[in-house]
């Protein structure tokens, strides 16, 4: 993020599971405290329900950091 | 001086409630899954208060980001983790030791291996904070063990960023990550503390060098606890050999790489090595001999295919003598045992730090 | 009664990307989804931008391809952004 400001809510999705603990260091130095959730791999070879499935749960993961709040469904 | 709770620099969330702290926690990866106590700026106050620290005082580094874990940030933590704030020497004394460089923090608690922090304390404050060193002793044994190792993990994951499928990759772990808190026994032990041996240096004899006013916390990242049993025999060297098979069997069955091991000794067998006469060293020296495989014996338990030509290699479960944590703890019946292995080899140091020690004093 | 709380981590130390505003709700908000548009991910965000509307009210949703994986975006996406009412990224995908 080179210390731009943020002006919009922001959430990061990390989505692979086969990444070295130190390379995911690597990602979030860029960007130091950006608030981001994991979702579990694999994504390419999901079928759709499970697909379905971690994209709802990342949603509303995203959602309850997006609104600095506790999970609600409108 | 403004009062500490004004002092205090980290956000603020004002909540409708008290009980909707768990789900904003929760809902942010703040927790481990179990409840915690909101951490109000008068309760964080209180936990600072207590051991006489400034909020920006320097407890250590966080390793990777080279951030400071400040004396603010450990109470906060402390508090959710349902520290009260005399638990706050022992627990800022174990971040002490977890953040210094042999411990490894970052390996110890990212990798697959999935190790815990495991923290043996010593010394009058086991007391002083109601720690019980008998029943349960490797369990919820009391208060101040359960609450003083969850707030460790709480700040590994909070302020280490250290959490399950993000930075953690453990592919299992084991419970001793909720908390994994051993006060030792030192008034039904024939032994000296295990902090008096490993804080005074080599050459030094530590009965007479050690204060047994100090007290100390030993950190070491730590695989789950398997327990042993010999109730059938008075010999040390024969309840000891137990204690060696279970060594060998992590060898064999887990890894074979030297490190740090645990072993704790309850009432019942300590008996007998009091009634020979055995030292915390004389165990430690007939362990590091008797710890021992040689590479063919992964043959026997499915991991042939790696043995190779080097089947006659042996390898030692212990680098030296030292590396042997003996720990006097348990309840007063049950000839058991338990073997605590290290997470992997070397990579990770087990660090012994008194209570009182600081960096940034 | 309400209560104060603290923050458990360092998130108070950096301002900068503290959001501007509190969203109380995204009933009605664009949101902008930025990955880096790798093949295998599609479907994934596909599913995610369904949900985000049939679920939670989102009126529009943008899709935009990064071009530096590692970083949450690129400076153009950034200026674009500041239409959008939250910025969902794709990190390492």
């Amino acid at each position: 993020m080179n210390g731009e400001r943020l002006s919009v809510p922001s959430v990061g999705i990390m989505t692979s599971a086969f990444v070295d603990a130190a390379e995911l260091m690597g990602h979030v130095l860029g960007a130091p405290g950006f608030p981001f959730v994991v979702v579990e791999h694999p994504i390419s070879s999901a079928d759709a329900a499970m697909l379905t499935e971690r994209a709802e749960k990342a949603a509303a993961e995203c959602v309850a950091v997006l609104l600095g709040q506790p999970l609600t469904r409108s | 001086m403004a009062p500490v709770v004004d002092q205090l620099q980290s956000r603020r969330f004002t909540l409708d409630a008290a009980h909707e702290a768990q789900e904003f926690y929760h809902s942010r990866g703040w927790s481990d899954g179990l409840p915690v106590v909101p951490p109000t700026p008068e309760a964080v106050a209180a936990c600072l208060d207590w051991v006489g620290l400034p909020p920006d005082h320097l407890v250590g580094v966080e390793p990777v980001r080279q951030r400071a874990i400040t004396a603010e940030k450990v109470a906060i933590n402390a508090v959710m983790a349902g520290c009260l704030p005399m638990h706050m020497p022992v627990l800022v004394t174990a971040i002490t030791a977890m953040l210094s460089e042999p411990f490894g923090v970052h390996g110890a608690t990212a990798s697959t291996g999935g190790s815990a922090i495991l923290l043996v304390v010593n010394g009058p404050i086991r007391a002083e904070v109601g720690m019980t060193s008998t029943f349960n002793a490797a369990g919820p044994s009391d208060r101040a063990t359960t609450v003083i190792g969850r707030a460790v993990r709480l700040v590994v994951m909070n302020l280490l960023d250290v959490r399950p499928g993000g930075i953690d990759r453990s592919t299992f772990g084991h419970p001793g990550k909720i908390s994994f808190c051993v006060a030792e026994d030192e008034e039904h032990s024939p032994w000296l503390p295990l902090a008096a041996e490993r804080l005074t240096p080599a050459g030094v004899d530590p009965a007479m060098a050690y204060d047994p006013a100090t007290s100390a916390v030993t950190a070491m990242a730590a695989m789950a606890p398997r327990q042993i049993m010999n109730e059938w025999t008075t010999e040390p060297e024969r309840i000891l050999d137990t204690y060696v098979a279970e060594i060998r069997a992590n060898m064999r069955h887990y890894s074979i790489w030297p490190g740090h091991y645990a072993i704790v000794i309850p009432p019942q067998l300590r008996a007998h090595f009091e009634a020979a006469g055995w030292s915390k060293a004389d165990i430690r020296a007939y362990v590091f001999s008797r710890a021992r495989i040689r590479r063919e014996e992964w043959s026997e338990v499915g991991k042939g295919a790696v043995v190779g030509d080097k089947g006659d290699r042996e390898y030692q479960a212990l680098p030296d003598e030292d590396h042997l944590l003996v720990v006097a703890a348990g309840g007063p019946a049950g000839g058991f045992g338990l073997v605590i292995p290290p997470w992997l080899g070397p990579k990770s140091r087990a660090v012994t730090v008194p209570v009182g020690a600081c960096v940034d004093c | 009664m309400t209560i104060d709380v603290l923050d458990p981590t360092h998130g108070e130390e950096h301002p900068e990307l503290q959001p501007v505003d509190r969203l109380t709700s995204l009933d009605g908000l664009t949101v902008g989804i930025v990955s880096n548009g790798k093949q295998g991910t599609r479907p994934f965000f596909d599913a995610f931008e369904r949900e985000l509307r049939d679920t939670y009210g989102v009126a529009e949703v943008v899709r935009r391809t990064k071009t530096n994986y590692s970083a949450p975006a690129d400076p153009e996406i950034m200026d674009e952004a500041t239409e959008w009412s939250a910025l969902v990224s794709g990190i390492g995908d």
